[in-house]
């Protein structure tokens, strides 16, 4: 099996890989929608949280499925197009970001220039591959731009307010984001044409972090650590999210360039900077009052907002990268 | 075939830098003859609400566009008319009352409706009906539209609306700034009187002077949303001042929801 693995092409391991996922999300789809079928006759409250959780549920099936495609469709049409799909779903994540930071007309021109200049000019940067740019671009040069076009503006109400959300959407959304293609396009020795599953290493153990820590979290509830702004993170579902997640990239070490140890190690820096931005972005929505970044209340699509989704990604794409890099010296 | 394709793009564009989401509350999307009204902060208003409807209520529901900015040029002519079937109202059309305070804004499209009746409403704010000829019975809706002089500024509008269209209203006439609407024109009490049988729709337009603020010429890409209510109706011997302010509220109120 591991030979015939092997002897397979860069091209079909990856396609391989593929199919693997969308095996394993079609059979819990399935599971998912049998167990649903069955429950729908009583209406006493625990079967209501029953179906409320089942609905939890089907929103994080459904991301999955939407991510694992976005995946696909970039793997399968190539570098630039899936530097593509990963500078949309930034745009998205900042504009549910702006939405919920309450902007002035005077911020009006450092938004346009934040998501029609800045946005498109770094993922232009990693499409490139000018990694030194790319890692200094927003810090270093956009830190300094937007606050100026926004002083041109002649409003200095709330200035330093208005200027940190908006540097901060930008870190978060876009700096954050475009981190993960420039995975793909990290060039290791002898690993050519393979960042996909780099890619997808780093989504997987985060999501598995993520999950493991939400349900065991639900399972056996502890104390909160920080109840004002999270209910459901605790120290050791916390610990033991993060322990799957790193456990799951070492078994994941033979689709990545690393040895089993330094996979593992990977996985845990990625995981730990996954989860507690997460929890870092909870804070922000608490403080908004909100629960969701989405459309408050309109969850027509039944999903909250993309941000939600994406954040702990955000979060752990950036450190993944830099350390990758660092540490071997690419 | 031209117009099918601008808008298309065009709600492309709308939809990708607003999501112009419908949230109906109050009443399903239905094919009825309505009267929406709504919430004036923004050029952008009518295209949103354009935006927001399903394909098979925005071919029904007409807008309203200031007729000597938007036949100036055929391109504008043509946008208003092909795309968003907008009906026409004159700025201009009341010589003999003065003038209103316009805005200069070409989308600010209700002011006519303002100019009708702006000088009764600021000298009755809050007092009953003026109605100097003072008819013995309330006059039937049909005398009410035959009444209407052909110069009135809601003439187009009364004929789309006996025509079987929908139409789309911004009642405060100007936009406003504030967070709360201004009051409300007597336009919409008209044509509530005028056409009882037309259901009245208020909709609350959420975030879109932040997409594009008075005096900018790019948009920037923020969520926003129309809510749609449960429809208001004009109560027999209800004064158009009560109603127009119940109607406000019933836009208000959206704002929480």
């Amino acid at each position: 099996m591991n030979n015939f693995l092997r002897n397979l092409t860069a091209t079909q391991q990856v396609g391989a890989l593929f199919l693997v996922m969308f095996g394993i999300l079609s059979v819990v789809t399935i599971w998912a929608f049998v167990r649903n079928l069955r429950e729908h006759a009583s209406d006493d409250p625990e079967s209501e949280a029953r179906i409320l959780e089942a609905k939890r549920f089907w929103g994080l099936l459904k991301t999955s499925w939407m991510m694992a495609s976005v995946f696909w469709i970039g793997w399968v049409l190539g570098d630039t197009v899936a530097t593509v799909l990963f500078a949309i779903v930034g745009f998205f994540a900042l504009r549910e970001f702006i939405t919920l930071s309450p902007t002035r007309r005077g911020d009006h021109r450092s938004l346009v220039l934040a998501f029609f200049v800045v946005l498109p000019l770094q993922f232009w940067i990693v499409g490139s591959k000018h990694f030194d740019l790319f890692t200094v671009f927003i810090p270093v040069y956009v830190f300094l731009a937007l606050p100026v076009v926004s002083a041109l503006a002649n409003d200095p109400q709330r200035f330093l307010e208005r200027n940190a959300k908006l540097q901060w959407g930008i870190m978060v959304c876009v700096y954050g984001m475009s981190h993960v293609p420039a995975l793909l396009l990290l060039d290791f020795p002898g690993y050519r044409d393979k960042g996909a599953f780099l890619v997808f290493f780093l989504v997987f153990v985060v999501q598995t972090c993520m999950l493991v820590q939400h349900l065991l979290g639900r399972r056996f509830p502890h104390k909160p650590v920080a109840p004002q702004v999270s209910q459901s993170f605790q120290w050791t579902s916390w610990l033991a999210g993060v322990a799957a997640g790193g456990l799951a990239g070492g078994l994941l070490t033979f689709i990545t360039p690393f040895k089993p140890g330094q996979a593992l190690g990977m996985a845990l820096l990625a995981c730990v900077a996954g989860s507690l931005g997460h929890l870092v972005m909870k804070a922000l929505k608490r403080d908004r009052g909100i629960t969701s970044w989405g459309m408050q209340g309109m969850s027509v699509t039944g999903a909250g907002g993309l941000l939600d989704r994406v954040d702990a990604l955000c979060f752990a794409a950036p450190v993944f990268f830099h350390s990758v890099r660092w540490y071997f010296g690419l | 075939m031209l117009a099918k394709l601008m808008s298309f793009l065009l709600l492309g564009i709308v939809r990708f830098l607003t999501g112009s989401q419908a949230r109906w509350y109050g009443c399903p999307p239905k094919a009825e003859q309505r009267i929406y009204f709504a919430n004036h902060q923004s050029h952008a208003d009518m295209v949103l609400i354009w935006a927001a409807l399903p394909e098979e209520l925005r071919s029904i529901t007409r807008p309203i566009a200031a007729k000597d900015y938007w036949t100036k040029t055929p391109f504008r002519q043509w946008i208003t008319t092909a795309v968003f079937n907008a009906v026409y109202v004159d700025r201009q059309a009341t010589p003999a009352r003065p003038p209103a305070p316009l805005a200069a804004e070409p989308v600010g499209v209700l002011e006519a409706l303002a100019t009708a009746a702006s000088d009764a409403d600021t000298a009755m704010a809050g007092g009953p009906d003026p109605s100097p000829e003072a008819p013995p019975r309330a006059p039937t809706p049909e005398e009410l539209r035959a009444a209407l002089p052909e110069s009135d500024p809601l003439a187009p509008l009364v004929r789309a609306l006996e025509s079987g269209d929908s139409i789309v209203i911004f009642p405060e006439g100007t936009r406003g700034h504030g967070d709360e609407p201004q009051p409300f024109k007597s336009g919409l009490f008209k044509l509530a009187q005028m056409f009882p049988q037309v259901v009245l729709v208020p909709a609350w337009i959420n975030n879109v002077q932040r997409v594009m603020p008075k005096g900018e010429v790019v948009p920037v890409p923020i969520l926003c949303s129309v809510t749609f209510g449960e429809p208001v109706q004009l109560e027999a011997g209800e004064e158009r001042r009560p109603f127009l302010d119940r109607a406000r509220r019933a836009v208000i109120a959206l704002r929480e929801v």
